[in-house]
Order: C-alpha cells, then sequence, then structure tokens
C-alpha cells in the first residue's frame, strides 16, 4: 500500500514538474512574440516622443504618490515626478498625516496654499482635511493632499484617485525614480489600442547599486550584493517573461503597485484599491476585469518591455522574508477572495488560464517543494534514495531554471529592455546569479511563502513595516 | 571560401556534434525508466539552447558594436553638414552640388553612389532621423531636405526595403519615408494598402493623405475604420491634415466623413478635427447628425464643444432644446458651448441647468458658465450667490480663490480635452 502511495507521490511530482517546465516554455514563446509584436507596433523614444508631445490629443495621466513620514526624500522624490518628460500631467501628493516635518518641507518649497475643495468620495478612503495648491505658476502641476491617516498605501491612493481629474492615473510610491519617458512608453500602447486600454504594466527594476542625479538613474547598474542581486533577476524574468507573456494575450495578472496606470473610470467603479488587502493591486485589478467582464466591455491590458521605474528593493535576508511573507498572504488572501474567477470562462483568458496557473504552479509550487524536501530527508535516512535518478532529475530542473535566467538575459539584450551603464559586468553578474539563484536564493523564497500561507491559515496579525531604505547611490 | 559557405560548415559541424552528444547521453541511460530519459532529453535540449543563447549574445554584441563604429564614423563626418542643413542658414533653396560641398563631396560625385553598401545607409538614416526628429525639422526647407536624401540615395532605399522586407523593417521605414515626409510610388502605396497587417495600412494610409495633393481621399468614404480607430489614428491624421493646411490646400469635407462613418469614435474623431481645424463652413453639415443620433452621447458632446468653439450659433437653438434631455457630461459641454456663443439668449437655460439637477459637478459648471456669460451672466452669478443655501456656498468658494478663480475662464480650457488642472472635484 506505501509503496503504491509512494509511487503516486513521485510520478505525480514528475508530471507536475513537467507541465511546470511546458508552462515556463510556453510564457517564454508567448513573450517572445509579443516582443516581436511591440517591436512592430513600438518604435524608439524620440518618435514616441514626436507624435506625442506636439499632439493635443495626447491623453493627460495624474501620478498619486501617498507619502507618510518622508521629510528625508519627499522633496527630492517630488522634485524628480516634476522632472518627468511629458506634456500633459499632475502630481497628486497625498500625505497620510505625516507626523514628521513632510506637510512643512512641502509648503515651504513649493508655496502652498489652501484652495477650496469639494471632494466626492468615490472610492472609499480616510477623510481629507485640506488641499493644497502652487502659489507659482512653475509649479502648478502639483496639488498635495493632506488627509487622515489610514495607515494604508491603499488608503492614500484612493484618496488621490478621488482627487484625480485625469482619464488615467498613474500610481507610484513616492520614493520610486522614475525614468522620464516612462509616461510616453506607456501612454503610447493607450494612444496605439484599438481596444479600451484599461491598465498599463511598466517594467519595474531595483534601483540597489545605480547611479542617481537630480531624480533619475544616470547609470544603471545590477547591485552589488547578493540579496538584490537575485531579485533584480526575479524581477527581469517577472516582467520580461511572465507579465508580457500574460499581456501577449490579454491576460496580465497583476499592475505593480510601484508604477501602474489605470483608466480612472473603470479603477473608480470597481471600487478601487481595498485598503484592508494584502496584494491591493492584484485585487484592484481583478476586481476591473471582473467589472469590464460582468459589464460586456471589451478591454485590453498591457505591459510595457522596457524600464519605466525603479525602486529600492530589500537589501538583507531579514527584510526580504518580511517582504515575501507579506506577499504569500496577499496571494493565499487572492485566491480565497477571488475564487470565483478560477477556471471560470466567462472571465476569459484570466479566469480559464492565468488564475488556475496561478493557483497550480505559484500557490501550491512552495507547499509542494516543501513536502518534497522533507520526503526527501525521509528516504535519506531509510536509505529509499536512488542516487543516479535524483541527480539526473535535480541536474534537469537545475538546468532548466539557468536556461529561463540565461534566456531573460538574452531578451533582455536583445529588447534592449534596460540601458545598463557596464553592459558587460552587467550580465557577467546576472549570469553568476543565475548559477547560484537556485541554491542560495530559491529556498528562501520557499520558506517565505510557507511562512505567509501559515500565517493567514492562523490568522496571525501582519503589521505592515515599509522597507528600511538605505538610499541610493548619488553622483558626486 | 565565402561567408555563406562557412556558415554553412560550421553549422553543420555544430549539428553533427549535437546528434552525436544527444545520442550519446540517450544511450548511456538506455536502461533507466522512461522519466529519466525524458530528464536527460530536457537536460541536453537545454544545454544546447543555453549554448545557442550565448554565442548568439555574442555574435549580437559584436554586430553591434560594428554599427555603433559606423554610425560614430558618421556622426563624425555627416553630422556638422546635417546640422547645418537643419539650420536658419539653409533656408534658402539650394542645388544638390551645393548641397553635396556641405558634405564634403565632390560635386562630380553627384549621382554616384555615395554610401556603399546596406549597413552604412542603415547607419546614415538612423544618424539623420535622430536629427530629424527635433522641433529644428519643422522650419528646415523640406525641398533641401528631399534633395539631400536623395543625393544619398536614401528614398529608394527605404521603398526597396518597404517593399521587400520583414514585417518589422516595413514599420520601421514606412514610419521613417513618413516621417521624412518622402514620396513613395503608388505600387508600394498600394501593396500596403492591402496588406493584412493593421498598422502597415495605415501607415501607407497616412503617408499618401500627406503627400498626394490632389488625392480625393476615398478611405473615408465608406466606414473606413469600423471598430478599429484609436487615439493614434487621429494624431496621425491630425498630422497630415495640417501638412495639407501648410502646403495651402484646401482641407477635405471632415464633416461629410463625419457622416458617413458608422461608430461612434469614427465619428467623433471627424468633428474633433473640424473644430481643430476651425473648419466651421461644414458646421451645419453636423445639424443632421446631431438630430438623428441624439442618443449617441459622446457624438452630441463633441458636436456641442465644435459648435461652440467656433461659434456656430445657427446650433444654439437646437442645443438649448437638447440641454435638459442630455446625461450630465453632455450637459457640461452643451452649457459650454452656450457660454462660447454668449448671445444673451441661453441664460435662461442656464439658470435650468444649475437648478433642475443635483449633481454638483453639472451645478458647478452651471455657474461657472454663468460666471463667463457676459456682464448680465455676472449679474445672475451675483444674485445667485446673495441667494444661496449653506449647502451651496462650497461652489461659490470657488470663485472667491485667487488659484481657483484663475482656471475658471472657459478660455484656459484646451479644446480637446479638460485642462489637468483641477478646479472643482464634486
Amino acid at each position: 500500500m506505501w509503496i503504491i502511495i509512494y509511487y503516486i507521490f513521485c510520478y505525480l511530482v514528475f508530471g507536475y514538474t513537467m507541465l511546470l517546465m511546458f508552462s515556463y516554455l510556453y510564457l517564454v514563446f508567448m513573450s517572445h512574440r509579443a516582443q516581436g509584436h511591440i517591436s512592430i507596433n513600438i518604435p524608439d523614444d524620440e518618435t514616441i516622443k514626436y507624435f506625442l508631445k506636439g499632439s493635443p490629443l495626447t491623453p493627460a495621466v495624474s501620478i498619486i504618490a501617498p507619502a507618510f513620514n518622508e521629510e528625508v526624500t519627499i522633496l527630492d522624490n517630488v522634485n524628480s515626478l516634476m522632472n518627468i518628460d511629458y506634456p500633459n500631467f499632475e502630481i497628486i501628493i497625498v500625505n497620510d498625516a505625516s507626523t514628521d516635518r513632510t506637510m512643512e518641507l512641502l509648503i515651504n518649497e513649493y508655496k502652498l496654499v489652501e484652495v477650496p475643495y469639494d471632494i466626492a468620495m468615490k472610492v472609499q478612503s480616510k477623510p481629507i482635511k485640506r488641499v493644497l495648491k502652487s502659489t507659482e505658476e512653475k509649479y502648478s502641476k502639483l496639488v498635495v493632499v493632506d488627509k487622515e491617516h489610514g495607515g494604508k498605501k491603499a488608503d492614500g491612493s484612493n484618496a488621490g484617485i478621488n482627487v484625480c481629474s485625469n482619464k488615467y492615473f498613474v500610481c507610484t510610491d513616492v520614493d520610486c525614480i522614475i525614468e522620464p519617458m516612462a509616461l510616453y512608453r506607456m501612454m503610447w500602447l493607450v494612444v496605439n489600442s484599438h481596444r479600451p486600454m484599461i491598465g498599463v504594466s511598466a517594467t519595474m527594476l531595483m534601483s540597489n547599486g545605480c547611479i542617481v542625479e537630480d531624480g533619475r538613474v544616470v547609470e544603471a547598474a545590477v547591485p552589488n550584493t547578493l540579496v538584490p542581486m537575485f531579485q533584480q533577476l526575479e524581477y527581469l524574468r517577472s516582467f520580461l517573461i511572465s507579465k508580457l507573456g500574460w499581456s501577449s494575450i490579454n491576460a496580465l495578472p497583476n499592475i505593480s503597485g510601484g508604477f501602474g496606470l489605470f483608466d480612472t473610470d473603470v479603477a473608480v467603479k470597481s471600487g478601487g484599491y481595498d485598503p484592508t488587502s494584502m496584494a491591493e493591486d492584484v485585487d484592484m485589478l481583478l476586481r476591473m476585469v471582473t467589472y469590464m467582464k460582468n459589464t460586456g466591455q471589451d478591454f485590453r491590458l498591457a505591459q510595457v518591455p522596457k524600464v519605466c521605474c525603479w525602486t529600492e528593493g530589500p537589501g538583507n535576508v531579514k527584510t526580504l522574508c518580511r517582504q515575501r511573507i507579506r506577499w504569500a498572504r496577499g496571494l493565499f488572501e487572492i485566491i480565497s477572495n477571488h475564487r470565483k474567477l478560477f477556471f471560470n470562462p466567462h472571465y476569459g483568458p484570466i479566469g480559464a488560464l492565468v488564475l488556475p496557473y496561478i493557483f497550480v504552479f505559484e500557490f501550491i509550487a512552495p507547499i509542494l517543494e516543501l513536502t518534497g524536501f522533507l520526503f526527501m530527508i525521509w528516504l535519506i535516512f531509510t536509505g529509499g534514495v536512488n542516487w543516479d535518478s535524483a541527480i539526473i532529475l535535480f541536474g534537469m530542473i537545475y538546468i532548466f531554471s539557468v536556461f529561463m535566467s540565461i534566456f531573460v538575459i538574452f531578451f533582455d539584450y536583445s529588447a534592449k529592455a534596460v540601458e545598463w551603464h557596464n553592459r558587460k559586468i552587467s550580465y557577467l553578474k546576472l549570469m553568476l546569479v543565475t548559477f547560484l539563484e537556485p541554491f542560495f536564493y530559491h529556498p528562501i523564497i520557499t520558506y517565505c511563502s510557507n511562512m505567509g500561507y501559515w500565517q493567514f491559515i492562523s490568522n496571525q496579525t501582519s503589521v505592515w513595516k515599509p522597507i528600511q531604505r538605505r538610499g541610493v547611490k548619488k553622483k558626486k | 571560401m565565402s561567408t555563406v559557405s562557412i556558415i554553412k560548415y560550421y553549422f553543420n559541424l555544430f549539428l553533427a556534434y549535437s546528434t552525436y552528444f544527444f545520442q550519446y547521453a540517450i544511450n548511456i541511460f538506455a536502461d533507466y525508466p522512461a522519466e529519466i530519459k525524458v530528464a536527460v532529453i530536457v537536460t541536453v535540449l537545454c544545454i544546447i539552447l543555453i549554448l545557442i543563447m550565448f554565442f548568439a549574445l555574442l555574435a549580437l554584441s559584436h554586430s553591434e558594436k560594428k554599427k555603433k563604429k559606423l554610425v560614430q564614423r558618421f556622426e563624425k563626418k555627416f553630422g556638422p553638414g546635417m546640422d547645418y542643413m537643419l539650420s536658419d542658414e539653409a533656408e534658402k533653396r539650394m542645388s544638390k552640388s551645393e548641397i553635396a560641398v556641405v558634405f564634403g563631396i565632390d560635386p562630380e560625385n553627384v549621382g554616384k553612389e555615395i554610401l556603399k553598401n546596406k549597413r552604412e545607409k542603415e547607419a546614415f538614416i538612423d544618424v539623420f532621423y535622430l536629427r530629424f526628429i527635433t522641433e529644428k525639422s519643422d522650419y528646415a526647407n523640406r525641398d533641401n531636405i528631399t534633395s539631400l536624401l536623395y543625393l544619398f540615395d536614401v528614398p529608394n532605399f527605404l521603398e526597396k526595403e518597404v517593399s521587400l522586407r520583414s514585417m518589422r523593417k516595413k514599420v520601421r521605414y514606412m514610419g521613417m519615408i513618413r516621417t521624412f515626409k518622402l514620396p513613395i510610388s503608388p505600387w508600394v502605396i498600394n501593396k500596403l494598402l492591402s496588406s493584412k497587417y493593421l498598422r502597415v495600412q495605415r501607415l501607407a494610409m497616412y503617408s499618401n493623405i500627406m503627400l498626394s495633393s490632389d488625392s480625393d481621399l476615398d478611405y473615408f468614404e465608406t466606414d473606413f475604420f469600423d471598430k478599429h480607430c484609436c487615439i493614434k489614428d487621429e494624431i496621425e491624421l491630425a498630422y497630415s491634415l495640417q501638412r495639407r493646411r501648410n502646403n495651402g490646400r484646401k482641407l477635405p469635407n471632415l464633416a461629410r466623413w463625419a457622416n458617413l462613418q458608422k461608430n461612434e469614435s469614427s465619428q467623433c474623431m471627424f468633428v474633433r478635427l473640424m473644430r481643430r481645424f476651425q473648419e466651421l463652413e461644414y458646421c451645419e453639415q453636423l445639424t443632421e447628425l446631431y438630430k438623428t443620433q441624439p442618443r449617441k452621447k459622446k457624438l452630441i458632446e463633441e458636436i456641442s464643444r465644435t459648435w461652440g468653439y467656433l461659434h456656430y450659433t445657427e446650433g444654439e437653438r437646437l442645443l438649448i432644446d437638447a440641454l435638459l434631455t442630455q446625461p450630465d457630461d453632455t450637459k457640461v459641454a452643451i452649457m459650454h458651448a452656450l457660454t462660447r456663443f454668449a448671445t444673451g439668449k441661453a441664460l435662461d437655460a442656464l439658470l435650468e441647468g444649475f437648478q433642475n439637477t443635483t449633481n454638483p459637478h453639472v451645478r458647478f459648471e452651471a455657474l461657472r458658465c454663468m460666471y463667463n456669460y457676459g456682464r448680465k451672466g455676472r449679474a445672475l452669478f451675483r444674485k445667485l450667490e446673495k441667494e444661496a443655501k449653506e449647502s451651496d456656498k462650497k461652489f461659490f468658494d470657488f470663485f472667491n480663490n485667487p488659484i481657483t478663480l484663475d482656471k475658471i475662464g472657459l478660455d484656459k480650457e484646451q479644446a480637446y480635452h479638460p485642462s489637468v488642472e483641477t478646479v472643482y472635484n464634486g
């Protein structure tokens, strides 16, 4: 009996692995196809600028950036946002009742004064105390919203959505460094779409290791320490293979909260961000898709294959674990809250394909890996391991994961997704971590995912702690 | 040995080695179970793919380096000449030999092939294209630019690439032809117009519109856009029409095109273009569209805005009659149009617009229109301000604050979309 169970388990895991690998290959194929299609449709940055800068038809965008106790960096960050190259945008900084000098600095620097407001609370957020604008014409793009403390980024973003006056809004973190061409790249997809574009995801990378001048990344580089280096590779894989691949069949499952563009009207009608959610960005996107499908409207979701935003990621294992545990809880929550979408063809490829994929290959994988690990230990102690077969199977998985990472490096190189300052060094570093990742980084992620699931099941309260920023290197 | 045969030789060698390695690996595991064989095959395939990608990376990097060097050389050699051609100094019409001198070419060589091969032509086009996509090019003498491109045989090269090459190159070079405003043979245009690929079709169409002086633009005589109309189409069409106008030609009847389309977004596009190019003489033709399709909310909005913007006062009665029957967003567009007419007849309608709704946004806009509606409108506004209920006082605060008051005037509003500077968020 035990032997039968043992064999069933082994073949099940083998079948699962082969299916997983096949799905990765499918994504590789799809992302390559999407890139080919996009490279036909997206010309170089200068051409995009030529078309959009001079045209009064270029859609206006609101950039929403919630801030809480950011006195150290707020002025640099707002200046960085002001320097974005786009003809028609407003910046909405939402102060979530900071207890430091954030508000004071903003008022003094930009000569802000209170203006009358009568904001309809289209989506749920804590009450707004005042709205401020600058008395100087050069800062007329800036709107500062001072609100009661909500404690979550989602609450601040919702307040920004309530104030926002444009058809599209971009949600970002106040400490993100945005590429000057980012809005052009995103809006190019919007103006070229024959179907209503409800969301555009931008490629986001780690700013650790980059050199920044006047709020802009002037020298893009791969981080020098291992933990951020692993994450850089992971981000590249996630944006350039996974998201780009899914976007080619209009089934993008997530638009990152760090930098994503949304249709304001659809976001409002879907209820905006949910401040109680651990994965508010995925949650909102799925609600937007649900709304569009339930009302019978056609829509489009797209991914920009070029880097648009830089963010500082966790610099050590402890912070990384905290972040990934939160993400795992978020994933569990999404799966339980949006279960009606799963395997439901009514919701198009997202319901029929992507969410089942996420459930089977992203949600279950860490559990299966942990089980497999424990099973392996038991087999070692009972002498039940066929070492030749084990090494061959392990070799296959290892080589396959290296193949995936090398593919993304190749993809990045040929599509010029990132303009690395020193390409040789950057690619060499990325190749190096490719070989180390399965041994060092992957086990940590598996551990964190299982911890996150456990915390969600055991209903442990989670306190969101922001990542400790070390700051980016500034050019001397 | 030629390069092709060298490549063939190495490719065959690579194939032979991989097959050998593959067979060797499988033979070793001949007695193992199926899953192990599968694992071995997957591993070997992955290793081969990794190696291919690695070598492709090296090859890519090598060819890029070569191209970069060539571009740098051309920057040095032709850059100053290109800058001169885009400067004010080259405002006068120049002959081909004069242009050749600017580029350091012996005038005797005019008519001969200056750029030797495809790679050089590509590099030259890239260098010039990046210079060309600046505001400077708008003021440059276009005839000189065309002569310059002919001197380097660019138009023939681009046309050949467009008619023969892959879709990616077709789009890239077609874009360049369109940007440089280069003439293109009708058979290439026709070939591209019948392409299955939408973007190529569009590029061909806009190039044709931009270049042909006598074309009747019969694309729009049918329901051309069907469901495939996007903002980019409008931007492209606007550029093409602008170019026609700059060349002193009359624009086609946009209102007629609007009438011929079935799709609402296409209709709106042509109405907006009328507004942009201030085609007042065709406004009357929109009346029928206005009367027959009252349920197309976006279309009614655009027609109202266009009439208002172009001061087509004959439409005022229609707008006043429709004001209270339309949805809120359309009401706002109609009120703005009536305010722009400022004939004095619409004051009652604006007052009704303020009183007959609970939507704060519409109420605010009605007040804003009264405020901007001449002396009588301002007087009515002041009266309402005095008599305002407590709940309505918030509206009047916007008219007393210098920052928001600055944006209250309708002249601040852009013709195409509302100003990004928020006045009222209710």
